[in-house]
């Protein structure tokens, strides 16, 4: 296992990994946008070169004024059969820390589908977040989304 | 106006001027409805008016009235060849065709017409972009420096220009652009993260000029600015030039690292490298720094588990058997694809077999308690199975794998886990039926998880069930797509477009297979051009580290896996309809059942009833009432839907060269591609990219079954051919073919020597009847040798079986029914070699205990247990 930056070349990766994960997909060019636009805040974790679980992340660019920048998770997930290692909170200690001394963001938000325990219980149990809000019909499907939010430490 | 005569066209009285000028604004502004009528009202009295002509095409394709308005801008370039506005209107257009080389020409045409200049700006930032995309690397310099002479303020100006000069290879010069704008620049403030990216760009191009105390000398200053905020870019291109400077920092700079990120392999490679250590020849030094930073990191798995490729013997068992047992307790599912590739020592495959099989032994709820040493957990026991049966399934033991899930699944039956690998190790052995029965299991103990579903989709299509792997797929896929299929195609989904090919390759459905993989393509065709937008984003965004890694990453796009897999597999496939170009007129349905005909044909009425909508709603669609801009990049249109035009391509080697060109330069090592090349080559009469190939795939693995069927077939080829091959190819084909194989040798001792060297391989026996056939030998007697693959002391793998049966179809044999029984029987777990009445019976069967609950699952034995029975004879029989 091997936990670094996501790198252009890990984009095509990251993608599969992202599709037979998740039922929120996503085509090439976002994955570029935000590799372009915050080349240093999505990690990748990988087995023997294959890409098994990533963190994509985004700054959140419509902040109120005055408001301080905070950063975003658009997606983070890791293969079935690589769950039980903790890489996720690695992926997401990893992007967190990035957010907050690169772009001093002051918390990090997510959103969560509600019928999605599992996932829930990673953000809040293991990761910290607190459940926020609740956005009706978030998904294109029409499920509502938990958004979820952490806030992050400065030294 | 008959003044104006064969001068341009172009004067307007004012108040169509000022019309214009506002018709421009309008299309900035994508106000379309208005532009298009202000377009109008000109034209009305200037209906010749080539610019508002151009302006007005341009307007109707951001409408979607593409045709008329392409029609409209053509006419305007005849009336006005020498303004500057047509020539850019045709080179957006053209840009949206993806034709790049043809845009960049009218831009460079509107620029030589554009003599106020008022536009340079905008049309030299987009013949920038062009020159990027096509690598046109010494123009884009020259462009990069008008503008930046245009407009020195622009702080992006000055880095696109040290870009440029990087991608041409000018570093001295992009180093100087930067000192000069670091010059022109007042007043950073901290924590201005463009800023800091471009002081990283400006280390990085120290770096790679080797100005080393330089780089660190910037990056140590800024770093203590808090001008570059990047922490660890910091300390990674500190560690390395600390390093390439043998300084004596570099050690405690590789350390903080390693603390900073424990699970980064880079960083201990980096710490090892830099105390001079070659961990294949210094182990033991190696070993020591690992146990070091394992005790002070000990959650890590990183150097845990490089411990484990670095020691040997007693060192290593002492390691392995805490790093097993710690995974089994934690119910690591991958453990075993964790350390499967240590297999390839096999006193290592030996040492984790005994570990785990002892750790089981100790762990059975059968052993007393008392006598357990290391672990009463249940679990443990249970992980000690899934890891024992992963493990004798990879070795081919798949009697004792399914022994051993049969235990599991007996222990805990709620464990997805325990099917997906009995799917997995029946799948091996050839019972794609039963596989995909058992990653259904699976798939129904966790109905919300999106990995067992795609999974048992995959194997569904490996047991020939497409439309049924459709519908799994389609729990997961948005509900508005005319098809699952269809989204994942949008989502770009390789995994699925080349599971789906492959599926309809195997049923001879050669003209959906090609469907897929020229979905395939174009998904990469896609992302080479989703970088072009980027061409001037990252510069505007400053993120140009990235930038010139996305750039290098596009170059290289096309060794991805999928490409290739789907290159070849398409190649193929031309190859074949070239040598016989029946096979594109003849049966395509190939081997399809009467429920896949019928299946086809509703398929096919539905696509109809879908283009007929689409038709219907595209006429609706050109009206001017909507403002909806549809962009200029030309859209997708199907107009091939079941991949019959490509599989009647009056071309097929040309279509495969397109595929396969770009490997030429990107997968050179890679044999299989060699083959494809050679074989397509040699087809078009290109007798020394053949030779090339054939000459490089030699250097990689001269005894490679399928090169000795192409190096006879190419010295054959030339023995046929009517006439020589003239001058100076021919003498450099038959030169570079003598150096391969000497021409005093004959052909068929050369192939029987080759089979005398293998006897006992089937993959060289199938090629040596091959290339018997390529020599032209009677049909009996390549059969006669095919059958050889049959004997016992032949090794002979479902795999290579079912080339071997291909190859016998494709010859045309009437013993094909006579080989499947032979291989039914030999291969008592397999479903590959069933008849067609028997592999009806088995879909049938693979999809009614699908969708029974996991109480009748259990009920539901029959059929596996008796597969067992026999699969137990069969691995009796090849251990």
């Amino acid at each position: 296992m091997n936990i670094r930056r996501a790198r252009a070349e890990d984009l095509p990766g990251m993608q599969a990994c992202n599709l037979r994960n998740l039922p929120e997909n996503y085509t090439m060019k976002y994955y570029l946008y935000h590799c372009a636009t915050w080349p240093s805040i999505s990690y990748i974790a990988e087995d023997k070169g294959r890409i098994v679980g990533y963190i994509l992340a985004k700054m959140e660019e419509e902040t109120a004024e005055g408001e301080p920048p905070h950063g975003h998770v658009t997606s983070i997930s890791v293969l079935r059969s690589y769950r039980r290692l903790g890489i996720a909170k690695k992926l997401m200690l990893r992007s967190q820390e990035s957010m907050a001394t690169i772009y001093r963001a002051s918390h990090v938000s997510l959103h969560v589908r509600k019928s999605n325990r599992a996932a829930l219980s990673l953000y809040r149990d293991t990761l910290g977040f607190e459940v926020r809000d609740i956005e009706q019909k978030y998904y294109a499907d029409g499920e509502d989304a938990y958004a979820m939010r952490l806030t992050l430490e400065h030294d | 106006m008959s003044k104006r005569g064969t001068t341009p066209n172009r004067f307007l009285p004012p108040k169509e001027s000022s019309l214009f000028k506002e018709l421009l604004s309008l299309y900035e502004t994508k106000q379309l409805k208005k532009g298009l009528k202000t377009a109008d009202q000109i034209l009305k009295k200037y209906p010749e008016h080539g610019e508002t002509l151009c302006m007005k095409g341009l307007v109707l394709v951001h409408m979607g009235r593409r045709e008329e308005g392409i029609e409209l801008v053509r006419k305007g370039i005849r009336m006005d060849l020498a303004s500057h506005i047509v020539w850019h209107v045709f080179g957006l257009i053209q840009k949206g065709e993806k034709k790049y080389e043809d845009a960049l020409k009218s831009y460079t045409q509107a620029l030589r017409f554009d003599k106020i200049g008022q536009e340079n700006m905008n049309l030299l930032r987009d013949v920038a972009q062009l020159q990027t995309q096509l690598r046109l690397y010494d123009g884009l310099v020259e462009t990069r420096y008008m503008l930046l002479r245009l407009r020195p303020t622009a702080r992006q100006n000055w880095i696109a220009l040290a870009v440029a000069y990087h991608l041409s290879g000018n570093l001295a010069e992009a180093k100087k652009v930067l000192v000069e704008y670091e010059k022109t620049l007042k007043n950073v403030p901290h924590y201005d993260v463009e800023h800091s990216e471009m002081l990283l760009y400006h280390v990085r191009v120290l770096e790679e000029l080797e100005q080393h105390s330089e780089a660190l000398a910037l990056l140590d200053v800024s770093a203590k600015d808090r001008a570059i905020v990047d922490k660890t870019a910091i300390m990674e291109v500190r560690a390395r030039l600390l390093s390439k400077l043998k300084s004596d920092e570099a050690e405690h700079a590789w350390k903080v690292l390693v603390e900073h990120n424990p699970e980064c392999y880079d960083y201990y490679k980096g710490y090892m490298s830099n105390q001079g250590l070659n961990i294949d020849e210094n182990p033991a030094e190696a070993l020591a720094i690992l146990r070091e930073f394992s005790t002070q990191f000990p959650k890590a798995n990183v150097p845990r588990r490089l411990s484990l490729s670095l020691a040997s013997g007693e060192e290593f068992q002492a390691l392995a058997e805490p790093y097993v047992l710690s995974a089994l307790k934690k119910g690591i599912p991958s453990l075993f694809v964790d350390v499967k590739s240590l297999y390839t020592d096999p006193a290592k495959l030996k040492s984790f077999e005994d570990i785990a099989e002892s750790i089981r032994k100790d762990t059975s709820p059968d052993t007393s308690v008392a006598s357990s040493s290391v672990s009463t957990e249940p679990t443990t026991y249970l992980w000690s199975l899934y890891f024992l049966a992963q493990h004798y399934s990879y070795l081919s033991q798949y009697a004792k794998a399914l022994e051993l899930l049969d235990l599991a699944l007996a222990h805990t039956p709620t464990l997805p886990e325990l099917y997906t690998c009995r799917a997995r190790t029946l799948k091996r052995a050839g019972d794609f039926h039963g596989a995909s029965r058992a990653m259904e299991d699976a798939r129904l103990l966790d109905g919300q998880d999106r990995f067992l579903n795609t999974k048992s989709a995959k194997y569904r299509m490996r047991a020939g069930l497409i439309d049924e792997a459709s519908a799994l797929l389609g729990l997961f896929t948005k509900k508005d797509a005319s098809s699952p299929g269809a989204d994942l195609e949008e989502m770009q989904s390789l995994f699925y477009l080349l599971e789906e090919g492959d599926a309809h390759r195997r049923a001879g459905r050669l003209n959906l297979a090609l469907k897929k993989y020229a979905a395939v393509q174009r998904v990469f065709d896609d992302y080479e051009d989703d970088q072009y937008d980027f061409h001037g984003y990252s510069l505007r965004k400053f993120t140009v580290n990235i930038y010139l890694n996305v750039l290098d990453w596009e170059d290289h796009l096309r060794s991805h896996p999928s490409y290739i897999k789907a290159a070849l597999a398409a190649s193929r496939i031309y190859v074949d309809i070239f040598d016989d170009p029946k096979l594109a007129s003849g049966n395509v349905d190939g081997d399809a059942t009467d429920a896949e005909k019928k299946a086809k044909k509703k398929a096919k009425k539905a696509q109809k009833e879908k283009e007929d909508a689409a038709k219907k709603a595209a006429a609706a669609a050109p009206t001017t009432s909507t403002n909806e801009d549809k962009g200029l990049d030309v859209p997708y249109k199907d107009d091939d839907p079941d991949g019959m035009k490509l599989l009647s391509t009056p071309e097929p080697l040309e279509l495969a060269w397109k595929l396969l060109q770009p490997l030429t330069t990107l997968a050179q090592n890679n044999i299989e591609v060699l083959i494809a090349i050679y074989d397509v080559a040699i087809r078009r009469r290109k007798y020394l990219q053949a030779a090339q190939a054939l000459a490089r795939a030699r250097a990689l693995d001269s005894e490679y079954p399928d090169l000795h069927v192409r190096i006879v077939h190419a010295r054959h080829f030339v023995s046929i051919l009517p006439e020589p091959i003239p001058p100076p190819v021919g003498p450099i084909f038959i030169e570079t073919l003598g150096k391969i194989l000497s021409e005093d040798v004959s052909l068929e001792t050369y192939n029987s020597q080759f089979l005398q060297n293998h006897p006992t391989s089937a993959q060289t026996i199938l090629a040596a009847a091959q290339t018997s056939r390529v020599l032209g030998a009677p049909l009996q007697e390549v059969e006669d040798l095919i059958f050889t693959t049959l004997r016992d002391e032949v090794q002979l793998d479902v795999k290579t079986a079912l080339e071997i049966s291909s190859f016998l179809k494709k010859i045309k044999s009437s013993r094909v029914n006579e080989l499947h029984q032979a291989l039914d029987a030999k291969f008592t777990l397999s479903t590959a070699f069933k008849t067609p009445d028997e592999l009806a019976k088995l879909r049938e069967w693979v999809l009614t205990t699908n969708s029974n609950s996991s109480s009748e699952r259990t009920g539901n034995g029959a059929a596996p247990m008796e597969n067992e029975a026999e699969l137990g004879k069969e691995a009796g029989e090849s251990v």
